[in-house]
């Protein structure tokens, strides 16, 4: 008996690990896009002529040494989100890198080569200001981090701290700055706000206090951006109210307070409101920084100034200028400006720091997108060419973080889209028909097929015969071409015209919006990015919501996408109408929206143009429609009794529901109020709209049928313990219908906690949680069924359901953290369902949601065998094989996106997070295509085997019966 | 399976012992929870080893996480590694590479700062079959993401039970009238008496009679029958 369990479930198992991915499959239907975020910090590596380094430290926390020539990854790594692993500051010396984070926390020294650690060091808590590579007699040592009260040294070498000293008067003087000339000496530059600035003087080999002394400044609130160490330690600072630059030299001691000089005599001025910045270089941190500098008098005016004998004098003056930065290369120093040449492209140009002489023929080109954002920051990349003249190559960073790589003479030599390495939302949208495929499909159309007698349609049958054999000719010819042509110049560049549906519907429109307010529009296949729009002026906190409010389906109307676009703070919101093929945004009025928005609802209504309602509920909960036409009011007139919608306020811990009224006002007719005293609502789910359930019931093991509840209306609210102690945190789940407000089923998690990630589909909730007693992840699953019978066989309706539904449950223990959920998707629903599992490791999991059954015995019997049944264990099994991205990891995977293809077996499956990934699954293996090794020789060979031996065979019979006439 | 069934008896079976261990672990190296007390941040230190590949070939691609992507470290040139700043409490350490396969450690950290290793066990949380530390953590090889495809062979075409039932048949119906002399008259006999044996009602008509007259028909103009075709083969002879 034993055995025979044993065996089944090893059969079993077997037959479940279907979605594997087989070697050959490499890359043929997936790909991964790796992105690092907005760029903080970003060093060339010009320790040798022929490096290709390009170290970023980024805002997302990450670390990583791109391929100055290609812009792809040498090595990445990811650190913590949130403060403790920002990056605070890059330093570079050598092969190495010293990098700050955490706040000041921690320490590291990357070997930039291999891309592994050197060492780590922890330094002392306290915030972090300022970071400083050390120089003793033309050689850095050291390193030099100023915290708020404390300064310390450290060797660079090892890592080991040489020295930590408080600061004096740390309670009042704000110490912002850290300079070394490599005279055996550290300043470190404080100021007290309107008062005076403080300057402390540290020597390097005890941190010994030689000198410290304020100087008299009562304009001064900041000293940094408005205040730079030029020359041989003179410390510089502009003020716009007076409209002067200050100079103090820091080891001087005779004189005690600063010189100014009112700008004016220079014949210049601050534009009033624009703080002004100094830009100083220093490019051996054991040397006194150049006495050229930089100053920006407002955001597009740069003036390269000259500090000589205590007089500053005007190098060169660029006017309008927007970017200005300065490169070193061996001991040249050089100035790269960017300035604006036309509306749609900017010009760089090169011009020595000595001399402000412009270098010859070194001009860049910079196309501007016409859809993108403006240059904000400007990496410049100098070498010493053979006839020993300055090249160099430009990064630009654009308010839309893209970084384009430049070289003379405006070559691009590669772009990245940062953007996307903070997608927030995503949808897949249907390639259009190409124009034959639609003459095809419009052949179908009920209106000709009635209009038309019998002769119009068998001509244009043939016509469009016709069209698809010519189609296939211009194909056939088209290879023909291609084929005689040098295979690296045939490359297979995808454009928005050539793209249209495929066969199986497999390829589609990836539109991904990013938090930065870029929308991007990427070719499911190939992840090609085929538009993208920057949205200008969306703050920082905003929320989106993407809508497809038509798809392609409707030609000739072009598809529409609704972007709601809601700020955070205020609720405030936005729309914004895009054709999700061509990005282009449409003419469509879109309705003002001057209250804040609580709740949108896409209505399965549709207006003439075949665009499906959006109704966007205010916070008084009035209801506004888009679009607003005649006929679209007209229908909600008429349907409003059968809309509902609710609404969730977590901070006070209330689900209500509403019903629309004739006149688009709203009535309450539930609340749910859940005590925020004792937990608080986490998330609320309903059902995919686009779900589909193919069978209605199980088919038991005596042949009987258990019928699933399948409420439309269901939605899984989530709720968390406010009370954090591990013995009394808990996590509940409350299933509630979303017309009526009835509570179908209620279960609390005892010794739980969130994080909380939660699938609801079908009949069933799947939901992970942090057990806090056990301390591992366990998954739960919920199943609800209506039991034997179906209460009405014909419609779902939640107003009429006397009989609540039997409730199933069973938890499993989950051998990993999970960082998201979610289940494939399929066209019809027959395929069975698998869940994608995302775990920090950034591999995804897909679990056959067999193993997730809450009817799985503890004890077999020979029914359960017969349904197919996994005996119960309670551990989930992980399997390599499983992994559906195997080595092509993502990192801080933050969603998944299922959506259904053409083919019943396949789902296709994009993961967003740092990364992104595209793939398909197969839940149930290819079972409606040939397999991918599917052996075409063997049948063929076969087939005219059989063939041959028939002939001869019948030859043979022939020769035989003749013989045996003649006997 | 027997894994699993046994892991189910040993979870019903321990069901209770799990309040009574759980008191002891809760002592001992105290729970996540003692994080909150505002403590001392302790180092996780260990070592990472893949035999036969060169350090430099997967440290930047690999990660140390420790409970989830709670604490992160990074692998040295060396392969050794730290976790710096985590507060006492007991943590599943894993070091993550898409190359190479390593087993998680679970850490146990005392509010004092006494560190331990044991290794993961989900079932029972509170066993401790200990790891040395600091943390020695060996690559159990390289992942095995992808499935083998099924290669098509003559040997396993041979041995699929299909086509042995087929061929096996066949070889008998070919070679057995070839070893048994059917011209022996005695032999005959005692043929058609087994085959009488087989045949317990003589009423029924034989399905392999119908099946040969239905097929003889078309081919041969010959008598048919199935005397005929046993007739032939004499004649030929």
């Amino acid at each position: 008996m034993a055995w025979l369990v044993v065996r089944l479930a090893i059969s079993m198992s077997l037959l479940y690990a279907a979605s594997a991915v087989f070697e050959d499959q490499v890359g043929k239907f997936d790909w991964r896009q790796q992105f690092i975020g907005k760029v903080r910090f970003a060093l060339f590596d010009t320790h040798s002529q022929a490096s290709k380094k390009l170290l970023v430290a980024t805002e997302q926390n990450v670390f990583a040494s791109l391929n100055s020539r290609t812009g792809d990854l040498f090595w990445r790594h990811v650190d913590k989100t949130g403060p403790e692993g920002h990056i605070d500051a890059l330093l570079m010396y050598g092969q190495d890198a010293v990098v700050v984070v955490g706040n000041g926390r921690l320490l590291r020294s990357w070997e930039t080569t291999v891309g592994g650690l050197k060492w780590e060091t922890v330094l002392d808590t306290g915030s972090f200001q300022a970071a400083a590579l050390v120089g003793v007699q033309d050689l850095v040592k050291y390193a030099a981090v100023l915290k708020k009260s404390a300064i310390s040294l450290h060797d660079l070498s090892s890592g080991s701290e040489i020295w930590v000293e408080n600061l004096p008067d740390s309670d009042s003087v704000q110490y912002q700055t850290i300079y070394s000339g490599g005279n055996g000496l550290v300043f470190v530059l404080g100021v007290v706000p309107n008062s005076h600035i403080v300057i402390v003087e540290y020597k390097i080999e005890d941190g010994e206090i030689m000198n410290k002394k304020s100087v008299e400044a009562a304009w001064m609130s900041s000293l940094e951006s408005s205040c730079a160490v030029v020359s041989s330690g003179i410390l510089l600072c502009v003020d716009q109210i007076t409209q002067s630059l200050y100079t103090l030299p820091l080891q001087s001691a005779e004189q005690t307070e600063m010189r100014q000089i009112h700008l004016q005599t220079l014949d210049l001025e601050v534009v009033s409101g624009f703080r002004p910045v100094l830009t100083s270089t220093q490019p051996n941190p054991a040397q006194p920084p150049l006495s050229e500098f930089f100053l920006q008098l407002s955001p597009d005016h740069h003036i390269l100034l000259q500090f000589k004998d205590g007089l500053i004098a005007p190098l060169r003056d660029f006017n309008p200028s927007y970017l200005a930065a300065f490169a070193t290369s061996g001991e040249r120093t050089v100035a790269a400006v960017m300035s604006p040449k036309n509306d749609t492209a900017c010009s760089i140009n090169l011009f020595s720091a000595d001399t402000g002489r412009r270098h010859l023929d070194t001009t860049i080109i910079y196309h501007m997108d016409p859809n993108g954002g403006k240059p904000n920051r400007l990496y410049v990349h100098a070498f010493l060419k053979k006839d020993d003249s300055v090249g160099y190559r430009v990064m630009v960073q654009t308010e839309d973080l893209t970084l384009t790589f430049l070289q003379q003479p405006g070559r691009v030599v590669w772009m990245r889209e940062e953007a996307l390495a903070d997608v927030v939302t995503m949808e897949m949208v249907d390639l259009p028909f190409t124009g034959t495929q639609a003459e095809l499909e419009g052949e179908f159309g009920k209106k000709a097929a009635i209009q038309d007698g019998l002769l119009p349609m068998v001509l244009k049958r043939l016509s469009s015969q016709f069209i698809l054999l010519q189609a296939w000719l211009a194909h056939l010819w088209k290879l023909f071409y291609d084929a005689r042509k040098p295979r690296s110049s045939v490359k297979n560049e995808v454009t928005i015209d050539i793209l249209s549906r495929d066969e199986f519907n497999l390829q589609k429109m990836m539109l991904m919006v990013t938090a930065s307010g870029k929308l991007f529009g990427i070719d499911s296949k190939s992840g090609t990015i085929l538009w993208k729009q920057y949205l200008e002026n969306i703050q920082p906190n905003s929320v989106f919501k993407l809508i497809v409010q038509r798809t392609t389906a409707h030609f000739p109307h072009p598809p529409q996408c609704t972007l709601l676009i809601k700020n955070k703070d205020t609720g405030l919101g936005s729309l914004y109408v895009f054709n999700p093929i061509f990005g282009k945004k449409s003419q469509i009025s879109v309705p003002a929206l001057p209250r804040p928005v609580l709740q949108t609802l896409l209505l399965p209504v549709i207006d003439q143009d075949y665009a499906k309602v959006l109704l966007l509920i205010d916070d008084q909960y009035k209801v506004t429609a888009f679009p607003s036409t005649k006929n679209v009011l007209q229908q909600l007139q008429d349907t409003a009794s059968s809309i509902f919608f609710y609404l969730v306020d977590s901070s006070q811990g209330k689900l209500s529901g509403f019903r629309l009224r004739k006149d688009l006002s709203t009535e309450l007719i539930w609340e749910v109020v859940i005590p925020t005293e004792v937990q608080k609502i986490v998330a609320v789910k309903g059902k995919r709209a686009n779900e589909h359930v193919h069978s209605q019931g199980r088919v038991m093991g005596d042949r009987s049928v258990l019928y699933k509840y399948l409420n439309p209306n269901l939605l899984a609210v989530i709720t968390e313990s406010t009370d954090a102690h591990p013995e009394r945190s808990f996590v509940g789940i409350i299933l509630i219908d979303g017309v009526t407000g009835r509570i179908v089923h209620e279960a609390v998690q005892r010794k739980a906690r969130g994080p909380v990630h939660f699938v609801h589909s079908e009949n069933w909730v799947v939901y992970v949680y942090w057990n806090s007693k056990f301390r591992r992840n366990e998954f739960s699953v919920l199943e609800l069924f209506e039991g034997a019978e179906l209460y009405n066989t014909t419609v779902f309706s939640s107003l009429d359901r006397p009989h609540p539904p039997q409730v199933l449950q069973q938890s499993y223990i989950f051998p990993a953290p999970i960082n998201t959920l979610e289940a494939t998707l399929t066209e019809k629903g027959i395929t069975s369902r698998h869940l994608l599992v995302g775990l920090p490791s950034g591999n995804i999991l897909s679990l056959p949601k067999l193993f997730l059954d809450p009817r799985r015995p503890e004890v077999v019997s020979e029914q359960s065998r017969e349904e197919n049944l996994i005996p119960y264990a309670p551990e989930m099994p992980i399997r390599e094989e499983w992994f559906i991205n195997y080595n092509q990891t993502v990192s801080r995977i933050r969603g998944i996106y299922t959506a259904p293809s053409g083919l019943e077996s396949t789902c296709l499956v994009v993961a967003y997070g740092l990364d992104i990934y595209q793939s398909r699954v197969f839940p149930s293996k290819q079972f409606d295509v040939l397999k991918d090794d599917y052996d075409y020789i063997l049948i063929s060979s076969v087939l005219f085997g059989l063939f041959f031996a028939t002939m001869i065979s019948k030859r043979l019979a022939e020769v035989k019966l003749l013989n045996r006439a003649w006997r | 399976m027997q894994q699993m069934k046994r892991l189910l008896v040993v979870y019903v079976a321990l069901q209770a012992l799990f309040a009574l261990s759980w008191c002891f672990s809760d002592a001992e190296p105290g729970p996540a929870a003692g994080s909150q007390s505002n403590g001392d941040r302790f180092k996780i230190e260990g070592r990472a080893i893949v035999p036969g590949v060169k350090t430099q070939d997967w440290i930047s691609t690999a990660r140390i996480l420790v409970e989830g992507e709670e604490y992160v470290g990074f692998l040295k040139t060396d392969g050794s590694f730290a976790v710096n700043d985590v507060p006492s409490g007991s943590y599943v350490v894993e070091i993550v590479s898409p190359s190479f396969r390593f087993d998680p450690v679970r850490v146990d950290i005392t509010s004092k700062g006494k560190m331990r290793a044991r290794l993961v066990n989900y079932i029972k949380t509170s066993e401790v079959i200990r790891q040395p530390y600091p943390l020695q953590i060996r690559s159990s090889g390289p992942h095995t993401y992808f499935m083998k495809r099924e290669t098509w062979g003559w040997t396993d075409f041979l041995m699929n039970p299909m086509v042995m039932m087929m061929v096996l048949p066949l070889l008998i119906i070919v070679l057995l009238p070839k070893v048994v002399n059917t011209n022996d008259p005695e032999m005959r006999k005692e043929m058609e008496q087994s085959m009488n044996m087989l045949n317990p009602n003589p009423e029924l008509p034989d399905v392999s009679e119908f099946m040969t007259k239905l097929f003889s028909k078309g081919s041969s103009k010959s008598s048919g029958g199935n005397k005929g075709s046993r007739s032939v083969a004499p004649k030929r002879r």
